[in-house]
């Protein structure tokens, strides 16, 4: 098999260890919030308490009296100096259609409605804290997806239908059907929603945590009716993102707005709670499946309806049934989403934003029709296992599924398994173990990067992708050491800043399957500018010193397949998106792979507990194991969360956060973690894009949360369908 | 007042209720201590105090006064060479965004001093007050165990 993948390389699928390690174990490292301005005054946000209703009044008597309090900012003080812009769904920028401070209504709990600037961080603090409020209570659909007059919006782009799915569920021998449910939950990244703006004359700087610093420049230019090249957007570092940090949120505008109105730099650092409404999550969603299958357990039969809360301004949602009704050989199709709208704050986009809710759904449901059928449910599995998706009848690029089970099974020893719930008990102990498929589309979008090479060896490359921890700085000085043949450590890369060449939304997986190709593409024309056009990286330096150039710096920009050509020109305008999946017109491209998982559950507490977890991913070309296992480990440990911790409870009264802090909404710390182990399946696929990247950073979340309720019901009988799943549900 | 960080004294004219995280952070000049939560329930701002690992976002600056408190930017030697428990997180790739690595490194500097480190079983029980949402918890073990041994011998 290794014959056939990329040639081996000195550089490229080598553990190096990361290129800004020493500074993020010595503080060094610059994250947005750190860095220092001169005369810095503190914001500090006052957030709505209400779920639906108008302002009647503001008492800042108070907060003006706190000493060191600079300014306060209401709809009333600042007018229309922020302008409404489209949301990022309607072709805009910014996370949600609300204009910041537009307007005495409140749309949901948490919204921002004042900023305090002062002084020191204490005095806004304490202002905005003396802010009183008068509203006025608008009826609210403040119980979620229960409140009963919500409206509920079928999204007809996004329905399917396959055969006579009816006709062939009604006439299947083997049926199961069930609802299932996921809960809100937030990404909460370590580091909270800083900005910090400081504008010189008429040019404005923002320092902020951002996947994607373009979306801001330009979103920020058309709220402040400025032109884009007045702004600069830096985020050298980013203390994790999850999707929290994909788009503009309200708060960047307000921040820019305090600082040109008291001429000094404002620093924001929203605090823990105020996160929870800052940007968008991971909203609720239910659904509803039907397996038809013969008695071999094929699938003639399949049906998946999801459900998903959204703000009433903002019908978002991320209608994962276009993978879920592409994943199997099934001839009789039917799927479609709907949104339900609410009076919560817009959702957005969630690490596997779409794929772990709906994954939950398919793969349990999956694992309840081999328990129908007494069939082993990776066998299962492998009779639907397909090279062509079902829907349109187009060829997966590459699909190494079943080969992923079967290195996982082998690992975790899934032979020992005796199939009867229950079975396994140990002592105390009741022992489950449960198994399901992870995918995620492969994605790309267009990116441009620039490589300077000198004559000493010395190489720079530079594009505004992200660093979130994914290994981005890395990873690119990998791809162009290789391409270039100089050693990684000669290699010095800069990302995250609007004054380098543009790069795609660090989301979707996408960063290294886009940027890659792009370093690659620059060093292309090196190799032109030397006359060695196609040589071996080990002829360059060569090339190089016979020159006599100096120094040689060349920019490229890449359109992966299926990117329309008239979309390049969005590269330049903080618009360039993943594309893929399954939204080729010629071929679906996926990363598969398969989770497994040992649950244990005390008989007498009713503990639950995860002592190991086995996870094997094709994920095409690896530029680097060591930051790559990070991605996959830290992504299953995601999906563990998501099946036993993670849930932001919700106050129906108000439809207020109660958890919204991090001692209540549960995350796992290092205790509740044991063995997690994680394989690479070998795989080459030179379709997907030139560096045969299939991207990592999501699928390690997908398939977790049903493998733990398929192990929940093994080791207990019982079946839970909703997450997460707590002790309360197992006594 | 006075404050004795990394061995320099910082002479700081501080309000009553600036927390010793932000007067590092935002009077001292020492970012590298995190505010992940400024509520105690996440761990990135821990230093030591007295040698012992703090909360500093728990911790008022006025209440740090004749004490020794160390952050990261005061582990690696004059010389550069890094501290082992820094050397350990980068061997074992314990971090992955970096914002909660200054303070799971003080932590695990407090937890190997206070003899919590003999066993993966023991770190990861007195490892769990640092929240590490990359979820980087089997190489953080990993590289205590190392540094543990290295701090033990020098």
């Amino acid at each position: 098999m290794s014959e056939t993948l990329f040639p081996q390389s000195s550089t490229l699928g080598q553990p190096v260890p990361r290129y800004e390690g020493r500074a993020k174990v010595t503080g060094e490292a610059r994250y947005a919030s750190d860095v220092r301005l001169a005369r810095t005054a503190h914001a500090y946000l006052h957030m709505s308490a209400i779920a639906r209703g108008t302002i009647e009044a503001f008492d800042l008597a108070a907060a003006r009296a706190v000493p060191g309090v600079i300014d306060i900012l209401t709809h009333e003080t600042i007018g229309d100096q922020i302008r409404q812009t489209p949301a990022i769904y309607q072709g805009g920028y910014i996370s949600d259609s609300r204009r910041p401070l537009g307007s005495a209504e409140i749309a949901n709990w948490g919204q921002p409605i004042a900023v305090v600037v002062a002084e020191t961080f204490e005095a806004a603090r304490e202002a905005a804290h003396r802010i009183d409020v008068t509203y006025k209570l608008h009826p609210s659909l403040a119980a979620g997806m229960n409140s009963p007059s919500a409206t509920t919006q079928t999204l007809e782009p996004m329905t399917i239908g396959v055969g006579d799915f009816d006709a062939a569920y009604a006439a299947a021998p083997v049926k199961v059907e069930a609802h299932y449910s996921t809960p809100a939950q937030h990404q909460n990244p370590m580091e909270q929603f800083a900005t910090q703006c400081v504008w010189e004359s008429d040019r404005l700087t923002v320092h902020e945590p951002s996947q994607y610093v373009n979306n801001v420049k330009f979103g920020l230019a058309e709220q402040l009716g400025i032109g884009a090249e007045r702004i600069r957007v830096i985020s050298t570092y980013v203390g994790g993102a999850f999707g929290a940090k994909g788009f503009l949120t309200q708060r960047t505008a307000l921040v820019a707005i305090a600082a040109r109105r008291i001429g000094r730099p404002v620093k924001l650092v929203a605090t823990r709670e105020q996160g929870f409404t800052v940007s968008g999550y991971r909203a609720e969603t239910r659904h509803h499946v039907q397996l038809g299958a013969d008695s071999e357990g094929r699938l003639s039969a399949l049906r998946h309806e999801g459900w998903e809360l959204t703000s009433r301004g903002d019908a978002v949602a991320m209608g994962a049934v276009s993978m879920t009704a592409r994943l199997y050989a099934c001839p009789n199709i039917s799927a479609r989403v709907n949104t339900v709208a609410t009076d919560r704050s817009t959702p957005g986009f969630m690490r596997a934003p779409g794929e772990m809710p709906y994954a939950f759904a398919l793969e349990t449901a999956l694992d309840e029709l081999a328990h129908t059928l007494d069939m082993d449910p990776i066998e299962l599995r492998r009779v639907n296992d397909t090279r062509t998706e079902p829907v349109g009848g187009l060829p997966y690029t590459s699909r190494s599924l079943m080969r992923c089970f079967d290195e996982a099974a082998a690992a975790f020893d899934w032979k020992r398994r005796t199939s009867q719930p229950g079975s396994m008990r140990d002592g105390d102990w009741l022992v489950g173990w449960g198994c399901a498929t992870a995918f995620y589309p492969t994605y790309a979008g267009n990116s441009a990067a620039r490589v300077r090479l000198s004559a000493n060896g010395r190489v720079h490359v530079s594009s505004a992708g992200h660093e979130l921890g994914q290994g981005m700085y890395t990873m690119m000085a990998q791809v162009a050491a290789e391409e270039l043949g100089v050693p990684v450590e000669r290699v010095t890369v800069s990302l995250g800043d609007t004054d380098l060449p543009p790069a795609i939304v660090a989301g979707g997986s996408s960063s290294t399957a886009s940027v890659a190709p792009a370093i690659m593409a620059a060093c292309d024309a090196i190799r032109r500018r030397l006359g060695v056009d196609g040589a071996s990286p080990a002829e360059i330096m060569p090339a190089m010193e016979a020159s006599g150039i100096g120094v040689i710096e060349e920019f490229a920009e890449t359109r992966p397949h299926g990117v329309p050509p008239d979309s390049m020109k969005g590269l330049y305008r903080g618009k360039t998106f993943p594309v893929g999946g399954v939204h080729l017109p010629d071929r679906v491209q996926f990363a598969l792979g398969a989770q497994f998982v040992e649950v244990r559950i005390h008989a007498l507490t009713h503990e639950i507990r995860v002592p190991r977890a086995v996870g094997a991913f094709a994920a095409g070309r690896i530029i680097n194991p060591r930051t790559v296992h990070g991605q996959f480990v830290g992504g299953m440990i995601w999906g563990i969360s998501s099946a036993l911790h993670e849930h932001t409870e919700i106050d129906d009264r108000n439809a207020s956060y109660i958890n919204a802090n991090l001692a209540d909404y549960l995350l796992p710390v290092n205790a509740d973690i044991i063995d997690v182990k994680a394989i690479m399946v070998p795989e080459e696929d030179r379709l997907v894009n030139r560096a045969g990247v299939k991207g990592v950073g999501e699928i390690g979340v997908v398939g977790v949360a049903a493998a733990i309720s398929n192990a929940v019901f093994h080791a207990t009988g019982r079946r839970l369908r909703d997450l997460p799943i707590r002790l309360e549900h197992v006594m | 007042m006075t404050l004795r960080v990394n061995g320099s004294t910082h002479a700081v004219e501080l309000d009553a209720r600036t927390t010793l995280l932000d007067a590092l952070r935002e009077h001292i000049g020492l970012t590298g201590s995190k505010k992940g939560c400024d509520h105690g329930q996440c761990g990135a701002c821990t230093v030591l105090i007295d040698g012992s690992r703090e909360l500093s976002c728990l911790t008022l600056a006025v209440s740090s006064q004749q004490r020794e408190v160390t952050t990261i930017e005061g582990l690696a030697r004059p010389d550069g060479d890094l501290h082992p428990m820094q050397q350990a997180f980068i061997d074992h790739d314990a971090f992955q965004c970096g914002y909660c690595t200054p303070g799971q490194i003080l932590s695990a500097i407090g937890c190997v001093s206070e003899g919590h480190a003999d066993t993966p079983a023991g770190i990861r029980e007195y490892m769990s007050g640092n929240i590490c949402r990359c979820a980087a918890y089997p190489n953080i073990v990993a590289a205590v165990m190392q540094a543990r041994d290295q701090m033990a011998g020098g």
